[in-house]
């Protein structure tokens, strides 16, 4: 897992509200509002990042180890596919 | 007899026509308080009541009639069509499911899901000093972030509860309760009001006593735009009005309890907020 690139939708419209994230996915007529480390690691799934890179920038911002950091970035990429809100999710 | 009834909402001209005594009465009832010079008709009603099996119809001039079994049916049809129309027609304002007051000229915005307790909140506050700029549609204009009035009569779902008792003579229809603007126990508030809070309500029946908590412009955008009517018309698909409101005002989460004290802490943080 480590080395995938998580790709958020093309077609969801997401908005940094000071520092978080709201999402809006039409098709699904659902909005969500990210916190500010899943706002973070949104942002991150850009379809080029791999996950360790993004769990290693998330231990630079916010100054956790690197276990804590890998696993916040899988408990957010779980909860992004679940919301059907990365692209390869939908596939 | 034949009556027409016509209003001034949202700077639109709507005329009711009717002679049969329910449904005129009915309508009358729920929308008198913004009777007006409609200037331009724009919406163009009929209401009656067919003779037979007792159906009761609405036409818009230029559309299909549409019958209802009963009082509630009829007038939340009624409802649903003129605040959709009111939608196309003022595409320029941005239309909040809310109920909204005033204190001191400030609006404030209740925001609740169906039940969440939105009316009985607003028929309370309105016995604490608070004015009534509008039920069901809380429209807002983008460019000021004032609230326009849309003085339907408050509807209510249920009796509210003792401390506020309704007076003798409101609307009950098959579905639910309605105190028209001259039965209410405040006066309205007749033009844009600048919107100084929105409150997300949620009715917590264990919550000993009320509370409330500022909650993130994030966090109100998202359940602002879940409330939005008509988000389409808007850019962004209207999320960027839900965020240009969230973080212009102050956004609260209030866990509704005992009626009385949920005023007072409304009072209070509003107060605070100033």
């Amino acid at each position: 897992m480590g080395s995938e690139c998580p790709k958020r939708r093309s077609d969801v419209s997401a908005r940094v509200v000071e520092g978080e994230m709201v999402v809006l996915d039409r098709d699904a007529s659902l909005v969500h509002q990210l916190n500010v480390t899943a706002s973070f690691i949104w942002d991150r799934c850009d379809g080029r990042c791999t996950v360790s890179e993004i769990a290693e920038q998330v231990a630079g911002a916010f100054g956790t180890s690197p276990d804590a950091s890998k696993e916040a970035v899988t408990a957010a990429l779980r909860r992004f596919a679940e919301l059907g809100l990365l692209e390869h999710a939908r596939d | 007899m034949a009556h027409t009834l016509t209003l001034r909402v949202l700077d639109q001209g709507v005329r009711v026509d009717g002679a049969e005594p329910t449904s005129k009465t009915l309508v009358t009832a729920t929308y008198g308080a913004m009777r007006g010079d409609p200037g331009a008709i724009d919406l163009d009603y009929t209401v009656g009541r067919n003779i037979g099996p007792a159906t009761f119809f609405m036409r818009r001039q230029g559309c299909e009639q549409r019958t209802a079994p009963d009082t509630g049916t009829f007038l939340a049809r009624f409802d649903e069509d003129i605040a959709i129309e009111l939608q196309k027609l003022r595409r320029d304002l941005y239309f909040v499911h809310a109920a909204v007051l005033t204190l001191a000229d400030v609006a404030l915005m209740l925001v609740a899901q169906a039940g969440g307790g939105k009316s009985t909140t607003c028929w309370a506050l309105l016995h604490h000093g608070f004015q009534y700029l509008s039920d069901e549609l809380g429209p807002v204009d983008l460019k000021t972030l004032e609230v326009h009035p849309y003085a339907r009569a408050l509807a209510l779902k249920t009796e509210p509860p003792t401390a506020y008792p309704l007076p003798s003579n409101i609307v009950r229809t098959s579905r639910s309760l309605h105190v028209p603007g001259d039965k209410l126990p405040a006066r309205l508030h007749k033009r844009p009001a600048p919107l100084g809070a929105v409150f997300f309500l949620r009715y917590d029946p264990l919550a000993l006593a009320p509370s409330v908590r500022p909650i993130s412009a994030a966090e109100a955008a998202a359940r602002l735009y879940a409330n939005t009517l008509n988000p389409l018309a808007h850019p962004g698909d209207g999320l960027d009005g839900a965020i240009q409101i969230a973080r212009a005002v102050g956004c609260f989460e209030l866990v509704t309890a005992d009626l009385p004290a949920t005023c007072v802490l409304v009072t209070a943080v509003l107060n605070a907020n100033k």
